[in-house]
């Protein structure tokens, strides 16, 4: 799930992959509102996985962003 | 007469002459013409379009910002940046300095995509940035983000006058002391399919089958103009201020005309009273006469209506035959950029004492008493004019003078 976030980071929206680790934070990506709207999207319709854009934006790094991914994923949801 | 005497410190100019002011014009002096077939339009009605080659977003912005920004966005900020690199305004007091940009349609080509997204994947499909990147007022708002710019921040639509009327206004924010500097200017990237098959179906564009030859003003075979994108950026101070500084002045803007046909949707007013109206404006602000007049960067569109009219009104208002251009016969019609490309154009010109050539003028219209410049002319000019008009019967015209 690590390298699907950082690939969605990397190619939609255009982060820079060395700034992206698991302890980033959005600050530190620079990530807004938009953005994680736009993270979402991607989520539900190229991997299936349905997390809100404010569930998104709760999460404080890029490794609990993971998590959930990989929480959702499990649950099948 | 208003005296007005704005000085211009800085040029930036992205055109299909290529990216930067002397790519652009370089471009316009060897009567190159940049139009080419255009695989956007493939299947059109017309085919053929003007634009900017090897402009990548991605290299000259940085593919973060890129990401986020509607190419007319884009354009403006690398125009922009040039620029602001030939007058640093960011060391003025931010909250004097004034952004005004001319746009017809800001981010148009946004505005479609997205719109294909809704229709093929409903509602949630749509981006979060579609408003972001395509509502007019962003392409202003983006360069005040980029220079930190905290005065009067305006975007300005008057369609094919929008980038001369942005320039009007700001002089108008100078002479008025809201502002100290104002960055000025025209952007449209409008070459999407929608737009391209409206300009069709409303018969506006050319439809020869060579692209070179397609954008041919005041000449008798034209059939209508090529479009094109671009745009264009002047650094703008009152004169006074700028002598005081000792600041290098490229040229003046000493007049500006804006008013309106009120005739008709697409046609210009067949007695060009509203371009006579706006002409005679431009002098008065200026303190001249028609007689000072050494050269005009005309409309020219390569339409038959607009070259009749506005050659018949040059000829009858302008009897000293000043030499008159078109450069929309290399760059095509730049839509909401043309006025501001023009006019930076025409700073050039009087700067440097040349005039651009008009392309692809082989046989001038014999119903117009023109001097058109078929070649690039060195010449001694004091005081020039530089006209554009828009859809709606908008017209604006600036008069620039020599430093």
């Amino acid at each position: 799930m690590y390298e699907t976030l950082r690939n969605i980071l990397v190619d939609t929206l255009k982060v820079a992959p060395e700034q992206i680790t698991p302890d980033a934070t959005k600050d530190d990506l620079d990530l807004d509102s938009l953005a994680f709207v736009e993270l979402s999207m991607v989520l539900g319709k190229e991997h299936g996985l349905h997390i809100s854009d404010d569930e998104l934006f709760d999460m404080e790094t890029v490794g609990d962003i993971v998590a959930l991914m990989e929480e959702r994923a499990g649950t099948g949801r | 007469m208003t005296g007005l005497d704005v000085a211009v410190t800085g040029l930036g100019l992205v055109t299909p002459g290529g990216v930067g002011v002397d790519a652009g014009w370089a471009a316009v002096l060897a009567g190159r013409s940049a139009a080419a077939h255009d695989p956007v339009s493939a299947g059109h009605e017309v085919t053929i379009s003007c634009r900017v080659p090897g402009f990548d977003a991605d290299a000259l912005l940085g593919a973060r910002r890129a990401v986020r920004l509607d190419r007319f966005s884009a354009l403006a900020l690398v125009a922009a940046r040039e620029a602001v690199a030939e007058d640093d305004v960011t060391a003025e007091d931010a909250a004097r300095v004034g952004v005004v940009i001319g746009t017809s349609a800001g981010g148009g080509a946004t505005f479609e995509r997205q719109h294909g997204v809704l229709l093929a994947d409903g509602p949630t499909g749509v981006s979060p940035l579609v408003l972001p990147m395509h509502l007019p007022n962003m392409v202003a708002g983006q360069l005040a983000m980029e220079f930190g710019l905290r005065g009067p921040n305006l975007v300005v639509s008057t369609a094919c006058a929008s980038g001369a009327t942005a320039i009007g206004v700001a002089c108008d924010l100078l002479a008025a002391r809201r502002c100290d500097v104002v960055l000025a200017g025209g952007v449209d990237a409008l070459l999407n399919p929608l737009t391209m098959a409206g300009f069709a179906r409303m018969g506006a564009l050319s439809r020869r089958d060579d692209p070179a030859t397609a954008s041919r003003p005041f000449d008798v075979d034209r059939d209508g103009f090529v479009a094109g994108e671009g745009a264009a950026v002047l650094v703008l101070r009152r004169a006074e201020d700028a002598r005081a500084d000792g600041r290098r002045v490229r040229a003046r803007v000493v007049g500006y005309g804006a008013t309106a046909d009120a005739h008709h949707i697409t046609n210009p007013h067949p007695d060009g009273r509203g371009v006579i109206a706006a002409t005679r404006a431009a002098l008065a602000d200026a303190g001249a006469s028609p007689a000072d007049v050494g050269h005009v960067n005309a409309h020219g569109t390569s339409t038959q209506l607009n070259d009749l009219v506005e050659g018949r009104v040059l000829a009858e208002l302008l009897p000293s035959g000043p030499l008159v251009t078109s450069t929309k016969g290399v760059t095509g019609h730049m839509l909401g950029a043309a006025g501001a490309a023009e006019a930076v154009f025409t700073v050039l010109a009087v700067e440097r004492g040349v005039v651009p050539p008009t392309a692809n003028l082989t046989t001038l219209d014999p119903r117009l008493e023109l001097d058109v410049a078929t070649a690039a002319v060195r010449r001694r000019v004091d005081l020039a004019l530089s006209n554009s008009f828009g859809f709606g019967g908008q017209n604006a015209v600036l008069a620039i003078a020599k430093a």
